[in-house]
């Protein structure tokens, strides 16, 4: 299984499916997630997450997931803000501090990923 | 007319411990040209009242947030160039790191000013030495504004800055009474049973409250209901390090 999917399948379901909607994965990714989600969450076609709560299930999951929703543009402008807040308040590592960074390019309108040189 | 006089307009401003703490310290350290350090846990209001400060101070004074430096570089450039000003790396004016150093302290030796930092524990530690260098050079004022992660930076990484801080403030978060009044002026209405659970879990730190509060606002909405106690207790599970404590 992919990793993307394999970290999608991890979340809680209503975020997953609104990420996959929101054109998360790549055509490979989205046939394998299909594939392999549980019965019981292929139910509900769009859920309808607010965006402090679709923001606060970003920030409390998966950080690399979140990081590649932020890069490929499917959060829009208040629940990144929301997620930016949210992200501070949680205890800082290297991970969390990255993706920080990737919101406050987001939110500053700048593409593209922030990697660190070694 | 004897309606619209007797209507207490409200207050544009809440002036609350953090904020007032934080303008003190601020005017402290401008005086006796100390750096000065302020920490306080996340969600207390330390960015809102570095914001009401920036308005407000009554004496020359900087405010750098700390989203936009992300290397001692940037630091320089923010300190040197005037606004709207570029760092011109190369041609007939170019400016090495050194150029751009030895302008901010000229700059700050002509007209002394604070230089506040907001959530500096977030600063790398080549931005620490050379807010250090500034110190030395040219005994510039500084208020460092932080969570705690930024006193336990200083402590271990960086000794030679850590040695030069006057004062480490540590804010408490607010009052049982302080925080009420802060959602109050925030604009949520709460019910006693909602105010106690919120208290219980998040303690002084509005901004955390205000997340639970707008979780629980969406959960009412999608339900067609009013905020309740059922609402909030139903956002707790968006907050996996509230629900332990609850």
């Amino acid at each position: 299984m992919r990793d993307m999917v394999c970290r999608a399948l991890r979340i809680r379901p209503e975020l997953a499916i609104m990420l996959f909607h929101r054109g998360l994965f790549t055509p490979e990714e989205r046939a394998e997630f299909l594939q392999f989600l549980p019965k019981e969450s292929r139910n509900f076609s769009a859920p309808s997450l607010g965006p402090v709560q679709f923001a606060t299930l970003l920030a409390q999951g998966d950080t690399h997931l979140a990081a590649r929703a932020v890069l490929r543009n499917c959060i829009r402008p208040n629940e990144l803000e929301w997620l930016y807040r949210l992200l501070r308040f949680q205890k800082p590592n290297d991970k969390r501090d990255e993706l920080t960074r990737a919101v406050e390019r987001a939110l500053e309108g700048r593409k593209g990923n922030v990697r660190k040189s070694k | 007319m004897s309606e619209s006089l007797s209507e207490t307009p409200q207050p544009s401003e809440l002036v609350n411990s953090v904020v007032k703490n934080l303008c003190v310290l601020a005017a402290r350290a401008w005086a006796k040209r100390w750096i000065i350090t302020f920490t306080a846990a996340t969600g207390v209001g330390k960015t809102t009242a570095v914001d009401y400060a920036e308005r407000t101070l009554g004496f020359d004074h900087q405010v750098i947030r700390c989203k936009q430096i992300t290397t001692r570089y940037t630091l320089l450039q923010a300190l040197a160039l005037a606004p709207g000003e570029k760092w011109t790396t190369h041609g007939r004016n170019w400016m090495r790191a050194s150029d751009l150093y030895d302008r901010a302290i000229e700059r700050i030796r002509q007209r002394p000013y604070l230089l506040i930092i907001d959530e500096a524990d977030r600063l790398r530690l080549d931005c620490f030495e050379i807010l250090r260098d500034f110190w030395d050079d040219a005994k510039l004022p500084m208020l460092l504004v932080g969570n705690e992660v930024l006193t336990e930076k200083l402590n271990r990484q960086h000794e030679r800055l850590f040695r030069r801080i006057r004062i480490r403030f540590e804010q408490r978060p607010l009052r049982e009474a302080d925080l009420r009044k802060v959602l109050e002026f925030m604009g949520y209405t709460i019910a006693d049973d909602e105010f106690t659970l919120l208290w219980k879990l998040v303690g002084g730190s509005p901004g955390f409250a205000e997340a639970l509060l707008e979780n629980a606002n969406e959960i009412a909405a999608s339900q067609g209901a009013k905020r309740g106690i059922e609402a909030l207790e139903g956002a707790l599970r968006y907050f996996p390090t509230l629900r332990a404590a609850a």
